[in-house]
């Protein structure tokens, strides 16, 4: 089953609603953050049309380029990002556990400079 | 008319006792009576059936 | 003489906003009544007049993007994600507590009970228990699967109370109680020769359960309390699920984030002022610095602290004199893990399930 629509782009690419089934504020509430702040974007916004169904509207109104390909660079640049946080949020945890360790160490061996190792 | 035969009397049924909660086998018939301290109400065991719920 | 723009002025930052703007594109102003500037600037042309491009370039938030672990435990973490806006963050947070995977006991299926507890209520209490093991070790199974040693995990439960030597064994039945069989189901379903599960092989054998047996993360959970005499005799079966589709999937205890709090000064406070200052907060952000000459003035030493409780600002003329922000961009996540899985691996995986779902979608639209 298709878990997307586009509707209305025959006669204008610009504008168009592309509604999400099993979606919800989630993906949708990101996705209006990062396509709002595309300058090729003129109007983004979603919707949910009844809190029972599990149903998005995305509505996106370019000034030129075809919608569809404004929601692929969209979803392509959130992809981007959270490559890049979950890289900079695993050299955290790392950085952390490491600097944990060394000051354990050099708690138990009663000296305040780092142990060499 | 249903020329069957009638099915063969069941295995005695092992009831509680209501009051000292001891283990009764009844058959059919027999009277409702504890053995041990006479009380007349007994209940029937918890079927060994196994039942399936739903953790929800 | 030609007309100046105001913007052409000597004295204004070029390619910067007035510290004005700044501000409200930064911070969140707390006020003694409500919140201004809440909403995000996100209109890439917002600033376009002072010649600042506020549209989304990745190269400036990989570069900006900073993640500081502030603490790490075995079961909690406490993180600040500096350079990301509140719709992703909240994002996270939804994942986090919706759609991050877990096992938990779905099926529980009654021998024997001649406890007080009723079976239903027995039933929904061991739903509840959370078992530690990573649910990446295993499939999704709907109704129509069978019961294999890939999507479902058996459990048995076989408590007697009895009355020994004066003293009462197995009076409560804990977590701890439930055992692991890694075998599959023993119980046979009626009038046929098998059993609930058709597992293939031992669940020990995989390598990653061999030494880290299946059980509850909490040992002490009490389930049930019985009286001497009184059974309990259960098989439950744990499959993988999401906390959307019922809470005990989900694999926090709670997920949450809060904005970084800015405490800032708008005048100087001194001497007798700075001391009711100090007293006010209930969380001591405030701390009395000694200048010379006996003089005392109040800085502000643990913004982070800050509970929002606005007692600095209540009272007369203080809002004047303090001003409590919230800086827009950084977030301090606290993820507190239920045991299925470390909360930092349980983070990574909600921002892999966001790629997931990104992935999913740029599929449908090619």
């Amino acid at each position: 089953m298709a878990s997307m629509m586009e509707l209305g782009s025959e006669e204008d690419p610009c504008a168009s609603t592309f509604s999400l089934v099993d979606e919800d504020h989630t993906l949708a509430n990101s996705l209006r953050y990062i396509l709002n702040r595309d300058p090729r974007v003129e109007f983004c916004g979603y919707s949910i049309p009844h809190p029972s169904e599990n149903r998005v509207n995305i509505r996106i109104q370019t000034t030129g380029d075809p919608a569809k390909d404004v929601l692929k660079d969209a979803l392509q640049d959130l992809m981007v990002m959270c490559q890049h946080i979950r890289k900079t949020f695993t050299n955290a945890v790392d950085q952390h556990k490491v600097a944990k360790r060394q000051g354990e160490v050099s708690m138990k061996s009663g000296i305040t400079e780092p142990s060499t190792e | 008319m249903d020329g069957g035969m009638a099915p063969p009397p069941p295995e005695p049924v092992s009831y509680l006792c209501g009051d000292c909660g001891a283990d009764n086998s009844l058959k059919p018939g027999d009277v409702i009576q504890c053995r041990e301290c006479g009380y007349r109400i007994l209940y029937k065991k918890r079927t060994r059936r196994i039942v399936q719920y739903e953790a929800r | 003489m030609a007309p100046t723009s105001a913007l052409d002025m000597p004295d204004m930052p070029s390619g910067k906003l007035p510290p004005h703007l700044e501000l409200q594109r930064t911070r969140v102003i707390c006020a003694a009544d409500a919140a201004a500037h809440t909403e995000s600037i996100q209109y890439s042309g917002a600033y376009a007049l002072s010649r600042i491009d506020n549209s989304l370039r990745l190269r400036e938030f990989c570069d900006n993007f900073r993640v500081e672990v502030f603490s790490l435990n075995e079961d909690d973490i406490e993180f600040d994600m500096i350079g990301i806006d509140a719709a992703i963050a909240n994002a996270f947070r939804r994942i986090l507590i919706a759609e991050v995977p877990t096992m938990a006991i779905e099926k529980v299926f009654v021998a024997n009970n001649t406890s007080v507890i009723q079976e239903e209520v027995l039933a929904h209490r061991l739903g509840l228990v959370p078992l530690k093991v990573d649910p990446r070790l295993f499939e999704y199974k709907s109704e129509s699967d069978l019961a294999n040693e890939k999507n479902t995990i058996v459990l048995k439960l076989d408590v007697v109370c009895s009355r020994q030597d004066g003293r009462i064994k197995n009076a409560t039945v804990k977590s701890e109680q439930l055992q692991w069989l890694p075998n599959g189901s023993e119980y046979q379903i009626e009038k046929t020769s098998k059993t609930y599960t058709s597992f293939s092989c031992s669940q020990e054998t995989l390598p990653a359960l061999k030494d880290n047996p299946i059980a509850s993360r909490y040992p002490d959970i009490i389930l049930a309390k019985l009286r001497p005499g009184q059974c309990i005799e259960l098989e439950a079966h744990a499959v993988k699920g999401m906390g959307k589709t019922h809470a005990k999937w989900s694999p926090v205890a709670t997920a949450r984030y809060r904005m970084l709090p800015e405490v800032a000064l708008l005048e100087n406070i001194r001497d007798s002022l700075a001391e009711e200052l100090v007293e006010k907060c209930p969380v001591n952000v405030f701390d009395i610095e000694d200048l010379s000459r006996g003089r005392k003035k109040a800085v502000v030493a643990r913004p982070r602290d800050c509970t929002l409780c606005r007692e600095c600002v209540l009272g007369d003329g203080w809002d004047k004199r303090v001003q409590i922000r919230r800086v827009k961009e950084h977030f301090i996540f606290s993820v507190e893990s239920t045991g299925a899985l470390p909360p930092d691996v349980l983070f990574l995986e909600s921002v892999k399930i966001l790629e997931e779902k990104c992935q999913r979608l740029l599929v449908e639209l090619s």
